[in-house]
Parts: C-alpha cells; sequence; structure tokens
C-alpha cells in the first residue's frame, strides 16, 4: 500500500485540476468481485489482467513472447506503478492485434507493462479498463524504425480511479495514434509523454472525456519533438454534466534540433449544465524557429445555430442536441482505424449521452 | 552569404545597456536585513498611522510563514532576503515646493533619461507656458516622490494624485478603504512582501464623472545599489471617471541583483475606465546574465462597476527575469478586460509574463493580446489564466498569443489555462509562432534598409497591434526600445 504522503496533491501545477480525493476515495473500497469484460475482438490475442497481475488461464497469447522484465519511471503516478512487469517484444515487420483486459476488484492495483516493436512492426492494440478501486498502469512503447501501433483504450463499467501513464518512444517514421474515451463513472487521469526522437515520427494522441454526476477526468498529455519533420496531433472532446469537471492538458515541445515539426493541437469542451466545468490548457513549448504549431480551444455550449437549423427541419429539440453532441464526440473517436473497434468505442460513447441527455 | 550577416547580427545583439548609468546621492538607508523592525522603520520614516504598521506587520508575518512560487518557467537563483535594504530614501530635500529646487543630479538624470519626459523641458518651467500635450509626472527617485508636477491642475478637477505615503496620511479612509482590497495581503509570495515593506508608490482617486485632464505618467527608477524596490500603486476610478495612466522605467547599470517587487492595485466603479500602460526597461544582465533587475509584480484590477473596462498595455524590455500577472477581476456586469503584451527577451533574459481574466459577472468581455519576441538564449513565456465563473452568462473572451523567435538558441512557449463554468461562454484561443523568414528581410533589404532596421521594422510590424494601444508619449519610446532590444538580431 502506498503512503498518502507519496501521492502528488493539487498543489503540484500538473496535478492542478486533478480529483486526488476520489483517488484516496477508491482505494479505501473494499475489493469486491469483478467481471471481466467480453472482447471486442474475439479472434485477437487476450491478455486479462486483474488487480496488476496477468491471467494467464483467461488470456489467449498464441504466438506473443512475453518476458519479466522491470519498468520503471518518474512520474508521480506511474512510478507506483514501475517494478517487475511484463515485456512483449514485437518482432520486425510482424502484424499483431492484441486485446488487454484490466480488471480491478477493489484498492490498488498497479501494473507495469512495456510493449517494444520492431522495425516496421505493426500492432493493433485495445484496452479496456472496468472494476473499481484504485487501478494504476504504467505503460511503455518503444517504436523502432518504421514501426506502426493503433491502440484504442476505454474506459467503461469501472468505477473508482483509473490513472494511465503511458510513457512512449517513437522512432524514426514511426507512427503512434492512440485514442482515449473515458465513458465510466470512474474518475480519470491519462498522463502521457511522447518523445519522437526519430525524423520523421508521427504522434497522434487523443480521445473523448465523458464525466457525469461528481465524476472527474483529465488528460495530461506531453508530445516532444526531438528530431527534425516530426508530425504530432493532438485531439481532444470533453463533454461535462451535472457537477462534473474533465480537463484536457496538452502539451507540445519543440527541442533545438527539432526543425520542420507540425504540431496541432485541438482541445474543445461541452458543458450540458452550468454546474460542470470544463478546464483546458494547451500548452506549447518551443525552442526551434521553423515550425509550425497551432492549437485551438474552445469551450461552450452546442451552437445554437445549428441546434435551430436541425429544429427547422422538424428534427425535436432533444434529438437534435443529441445528434450534435454525438457528433461532437466522434470527431475523437472517428481516428480509431479498425471499424470493428470505432463502432464499439461510439456504441459506448453513445449508451453514456443517452444517459446524460 | 547569410551566415556572415548572422555573425554580424548576433554581434549587435550584445549590444551594451545604453541607459547604464548611476547617480551618486546621498542616501538614508534603513539597516539591511529584513525583520520586523525594518518594517517598523519604514513606517516610522512614513509618519504613518498606527493602522497602516499593523496592517504592514500583518502582511510580515504572513509573508514569513509563505513559500516562493517555483511554478514558473524561470530559473530563479535563490534571493537572500536578509542581505538587501528595504528602505532608501534620497537626502535631498524629500519635500520640493518647486523644480529649481530639485537636486542637479536628479535632474541630470532626468535627462540621460531623455526620451518621455518631453517633459524635461516641462519640469524645468513648471510655472511657464503650458504644453501642447500634458502629462503629469509624480517622479519616483528611488523610494519618495521627490517631485510630483500638475497637482494643483489636477486638485481643481478634483483628481487626487499623491505618493501612497502622502495619501496615507492626507486621505487615510480612501486608502484604507480600498488598500489590499483588488490584491490582499496574503495573495502572494511577492505581493505578501511588499504589503509589509512598500516604501512608495502612487495613489490615483478620480471622482465621480471625471475624466482625467492629463495623461498620468510615473517614472520608477532603482537607483541604490542592492535596495530593492517596493512600489505600491492604487488607482481607484470612481462612476464614470476616465484615467490613462502611464508607467516607465529605466534602470541604472549594476552588478548585483536588484529585487523588485510593485504591487498595482487598480478599482473601477460604475461606468468608469482605467487605461494603464507600461514600458519597461530595467537593467536585463549582462550577455552572461549577469546582474539585472528580478522582477516580480502583481498587477490586478477590479472592475466593480457595471460597464466598467480596464486596458493594461504592457512593453516588458527590460529585468533578468520577469514574473508578472496583470489580471482582470471582471465582477460588474458588462465590464470589459483587455490585455495588450508585448515582452522581448534578448541574452540570457527570462519573462514568465501573461494574463488572468477573471469572469463572474454577466455580460463580461476580455481580450488578450500578447506578443512574445525571443532572441540571444532567452525564454519567453505567455501564461494565462481565463475562468468563468458559474454565474457569468454570455462570457465572450478573445485570446491570441504570437511568438515570434529570433535565433536558434532562446525558447518560446505559451502556457494558456482556460477554466470554464458557464455553458454560454465563448471561449477562443489561438497561438502561433514564428520566425522572421528570409524573405521578409531580403524585401526590406531590397528597399534600401540595412539589417538593423529591417530586423527592428518587421518586429514593429509584429507588435503593432500591441503597441497602437500606447499613448503617443509611449508609443515612440517603445519602438525605440524594440529596437534597442534586438538590433541586428535575425532568425
Amino acid at each position: 500500500m502506498i503512503a498518502t504522503a507519496e501521492l502528488p496533491t493539487n498543489r503540484d501545477e500538473a496535478f492542478r485540476w486533478a480529483d486526488l480525493a476520489a483517488l484516496q476515495a477508491a482505494r479505501a473500497l473494499p475489493a469486491e468481485s469483478a467481471t471481466v469484460p467480453d472482447p471486442i475482438l474475439p479472434d485477437a490475442q487476450r491478455l486479462v489482467i486483474v488487480d496488476g497481475h496477468l491471467v494467464d488461464h483467461l488470456s489467449r497469447a498464441v504466438d506473443l513472447t512475453i518476458e519479466r522484465a522491470a519498468i520503471a519511471s518518474d512520474h508521480a503516478l506511474g512510478r507506483h506503478a514501475g517494478g517487475q512487469g511484463h515485456r512483449i517484444a514485437l518482432a520486425p515487420r510482424s502484424v499483431t492485434t492484441i486485446e488487454i483486459a484490466r480488471v480491478n476488484a477493489g484498492e490498488d492495483s498497479h501494473t507495469p507493462l512495456e510493449i517494444a516493436l520492431g522495425e516496421d512492426a505493426v500492432l493493433t492494440l485495445v484496452e479496456t479498463y472496468t472494476g473499481a478501486g484504485w487501478s494504476n498502469a504504467l505503460t511503455r512503447f518503444d517504436l523502432a524504425r518504421g514501426a506502426r501501433v493503433m491502440r484504442a483504450v476505454r474506459v467503461v463499467d469501472a468505477e473508482g480511479f483509473v490513472s494511465a501513464r503511458d510513457e512512449v518512444v517513437i522512432g524514426e517514421a514511426a507512427s503512434f495514434v492512440c485514442v482515449t474515451l473515458g465513458a465510466a463513472t470512474a474518475s480519470t487521469r491519462f498522463d502521457a509523454a511522447l518523445t519522437l526522437t526519430g525524423e520523421g515520427a508521427f504522434a497522434e494522441y487523443g480521445g473523448a472525456l465523458l464525466t457525469a454526476a461528481e465524476q472527474r477526468q483529465e488528460c495530461a498529455v506531453r508530445v516532444r519533438h526531438a528530431e527534425p519533420n516530426g508530425q504530432s496531433h493532438q485531439l481532444w472532446r470533453a463533454v461535462a454534466a451535472d457537477r462534473s469537471t474533465a480537463s484536457l492538458a496538452a502539451a507540445v515541445e519543440v527541442a533545438r534540433d527539432a526543425q520542420k515539426t507540425d504540431g496541432e493541437q485541438s482541445l474543445r469542451g461541452l458543458l450540458l449544465q452550468r454546474t460542470a466545468t470544463v478546464n483546458l490548457k494547451p500548452e506549447l513549448e518551443i525552442f526551434a524557429d521553423d515550425v509550425k504549431c497551432a492549437h485551438g480551444a474552445t469551450v461552450g455550449e452546442l451552437d445554437a445555430r445549428a441546434l435551430f437549423y436541425m429544429q427547422s427541419r422538424g428534427i425535436a429539440k432533444p434529438r437534435a442536441q443529441a445528434l450534435l453532441t454525438r457528433a461532437f464526440v466522434a470527431d475523437a473517436l472517428d481516428r480509431i482505424a479498425d471499424e470493428t473497434v470505432r463502432e464499439a468505442f461510439v456504441a459506448d460513447a453513445d449508451a453514456w449521452l443517452e444517459r446524460a441527455l | 552569404m547569410m551566415a556572415t550577416k548572422n555573425a554580424e547580427a548576433y554581434a549587435a545583439v550584445a549590444k551594451k545597456y545604453e541607459w547604464g548609468f548611476a547617480t551618486d546621492i546621498e542616501q538614508d538607508f534603513a539597516p539591511k536585513g529584513l525583520n520586523e523592525d525594518t518594517v517598523r522603520y519604514i513606517s516610522a520614516k512614513k509618519n504613518e498611522p498606527e493602522w497602516m504598521l499593523d496592517w504592514r506587520l500583518k502582511a510580515f508575518r504572513l509573508w514569513q510563514t509563505m513559500a516562493a512560487p517555483d511554478w514558473a518557467k524561470l530559473n530563479v537563483p535563490p534571493i537572500d532576503y536578509q542581505d538587501a535594504y528595504y528602505y532608501a530614501e534620497p537626502k535631498a530635500k524629500a519635500t520640493i515646493a518647486s523644480l529649481d529646487e530639485l537636486d542637479p543630479e536628479i535632474r541630470r538624470t532626468y535627462e540621460k533619461l531623455g526620451i518621455p519626459i518631453e517633459e524635461q523641458k516641462l519640469l524645468a518651467n513648471v510655472e511657464g507656458a503650458e504644453p501642447p500635450r500634458r502629462v503629469a509626472v509624480d517622479a519616483v527617485f528611488d523610494s519618495v516622490s521627490v517631485a510630483t508636477t500638475f497637482r494643483e491642475e489636477l486638485k481643481r478637477a478634483g483628481v487626487i494624485f499623491l505618493s501612497i505615503s502622502e495619501a496615507v496620511r492626507e486621505y487615510p479612509d480612501l486608502v484604507r478603504k480600498w488598500l489590499g482590497k483588488v490584491v490582499p495581503q496574503r495573495d502572494n509570495y511577492f505581493a505578501t512582501l511588499n504589503s509589509a515593506v512598500f516604501s512608495d508608490g502612487t495613489f490615483v482617486y478620480i471622482p465621480e464623472g471625471v475624466r482625467c485632464p492629463m495623461e498620468l505618467s510615473t517614472y520608477f527608477r532603482i537607483n541604490a545599489e542592492n535596495t530593492g524596490q517596493f512600489e505600491r500603486t492604487l488607482i481607484v476610478a470612481d462612476k464614470g471617471a476616465y484615467v490613462s495612466y502611464l508607467e516607465g522605467c529605466t534602470a541604472p547599470m549594476r552588478d548585483e541583483n536588484q529585487l523588485h517587487a510593485a504591487v498595482v492595485e487598480l478599482v473601477a466603479l460604475d461606468d468608469a475606465e482605467i487605461k494603464y500602460s507600461t514600458v519597461q526597461n530595467w537593467y536585463p544582465g549582462d550577455e552572461n546574465g549577469v546582474g539585472g533587475i528580478y522582477n516580480f509584480v502583481t498587477k490586478r484590477a477590479l472592475c466593480q462597476g457595471r460597464n466598467s473596462k480596464v486596458s493594461w498595455t504592457q512593453v516588458e524590455t527590460g529585468s533578468a527575469i520577469t514574473w508578472k500577472y496583470p489580471s482582470c477581476v471582471l465582477a460588474g456586469e458588462g465590464s470589459v478586460g483587455e490585455f495588450y503584451s508585448v515582452a522581448v527577451t534578448n541574452n540570457r533574459q527570462q519573462a514568465d509574463t501573461g494574463t488572468k481574466m477573471i469572469h463572474l459577472g454577466k455580460n463580461t468581455r476580455s481580450t488578450i493580446v500578447s506578443k512574445g519576441i525571443s532572441a540571444g538564449r532567452s525564454d519567453n513565456t505567455y501564461r494565462g489564466l481565463v475562468r468563468v465563473g458559474p454565474t457569468a452568462e454570455n462570457v465572450r473572451n478573445f485570446t491570441q498569443c504570437d511568438s515570434l523567435l529570433l535565433g536558434d538558441r532562446c525558447g518560446a512557449h505559451t502556457i494558456p489555462y482556460i477554466e470554464v463554468k458557464n455553458p454560454s461562454a465563448q471561449i477562443e484561443h489561438e497561438a502561433t509562432t514564428s520566425k522572421i523568414s528570409e524573405d521578409q528581410l531580403f524585401y526590406a533589404m531590397s528597399r534600401g534598409l540595412d539589417q538593423e532596421a529591417a530586423v527592428a521594422l518587421i518586429v514593429n510590424g509584429f507588435a503593432r497591434e500591441v503597441l497602437q494601444q500606447l499613448p503617443m508619449e509611449f508609443a515612440v519610446e517603445a519602438q525605440k526600445l524594440l529596437g534597442i532590444s534586438l538590433e541586428g538580431s535575425v532568425g
């Protein structure tokens, strides 16, 4: 059990908006039995992690090389998930699909995982968080030249607190795409540090956070361009209902040598009630002088003109609101390449919207 | 070809601070160090009433329990607060009636300062012909106001324009009512320190319905070696009043780091408008970052009244470290906050500056235009907050942050915070980062400009939106400052 003193507080600038009270409350809840979610991709290799432990008899890893490895981080939450974990190495030019279920029955669970991709390896990865308590994950990715990761992460049917720290190193011409959906009642914190260490690397990191009741969800993503000609996109959408808070913090850092970087951030928040809060922090930190970095940030309610137009075409107001909100969220989920996965995620978002609207 | 030019350009950037000089005047110092006795000494020196001393002591005790903020993107060397003087008063006649009696050393200082004291002439002919444009100057020479001109004319309009220590004595009720209302004693580390040891500053009160007949101006100068300057400015614009206040500063060259922690409080009541313009050119340190002023300033405006308006304009070219966020609390319905800023950093300068717009009232609006220019090995950060409270309906905010990088060893950073609790708000934020393109430079030079003039022209164009917000007197100085700060730097 990690001592409270070792956890960050809201006084830390990086945790200014974090729901650390919910984290503490989640840890205090006794463990209950949790069910393993059904897979979205039944044919994929499957890893089931329960309370931080890989459960072999529930998993199905046909041709995966999984070894034990020590995994460390100096991140305020991620470091607690550090230690002995699993390392998956994907051979050069291999094509793999993995679905991971992360189930937590209660209290703390800390899961370190590392995935290394050889040259031109391709990975489709789907992760689902369910359960209760405080689920804390540390995931490291290492992408060799030309490797590709298409990852989709969702938090559904979970209560308590989910914190996920990703540390990603993207090599030359490699590509890392991650879309996250927070649509459970759990408060969340998605931390990520992506480093583009090779020329022409590509990173896309975004998602949709849907908050209701007293819930707080947030992301804190930092993309660091270390080499020239990199490209990064961060596209986040937040929908906040009731008295909830959604916070989006996204930073792009361009190192001295990373000329011709193209960094893009789009952070948008939608408030469903006036008691809700959306916080945005699109941050740029630029040391190179020949770069293209743009960020856009908006917060507000649904476009009154679009609503009016739809009503004038005979669509009832609640339906029009639902459609527009759905489109707003879909912006983020559209980035999921695999159709089956995308549809599953959209269905999760729809179910949430149905409850909230 | 280009490489050679750049080399010349970088050499030119290394140009020394033009206004580095120090004036020799005998000064009265408080003993070095900071404790309750220092606070009592300052208060006694100022003949302050009991309540003022208590207020200071309360702040001092609070300060002792606080820690310096570390969230800014600044590398601040440890400051030894005990190794500084907190009060220095020129021994020259401090309560001069006419300018002829002014210490000739100070007069010479004005001369060297030159530009914005057109005023210099004006200072010489206090009773002479009226100049075409009138600016009232309350010169703060180190810590004590040594000359206040135009007091009579302002008095006729009912405007109170005094040093804050005079105001504490002459208008205790007004000062007591508003001091610390916008920036409370416990606000932040540096504001609390200022509350304890502020030595002088300005108090302005514009009565109901009065449009201040002239632009008010204060020149801050840090003069005594090792004297931190703790200015306190309080401006209250009563219902329907208007005032434009100019603040500008240059400082002598020094080896020792000098601490400056000023507090500026503005209050605008119903339909009042305050325009506060700053040109800041304190000694930025040498090319290695040695010396230079540490500028930790708390500036905040309270738009308390309906339809009140506060506009901050700043041109920041000096100081080794700048930590400054002029803010607006938009409490009154329909109140307006504006922030226009140009921040230039060169060599080893560090600036972390921006604004906060706190929307509390309905239909409040704010505009933020920030232009950051970095050269040399400097770091320039825009840090801003736009907050919309739950009851603030129909809030509008527009934010634009542009950064210009000159050279490849400097940094430009943008850290905007947006916190919205009301769905009817419309918040827009835009940011760009760019450099001076060789095409632009080539074009300007092909029209006959030399490299320095071309860079100055392009930079002035980049900052134009902000510069044109400045009153005439300052616009000229500001353009010149941008040129001097950046001469020859090419991206």
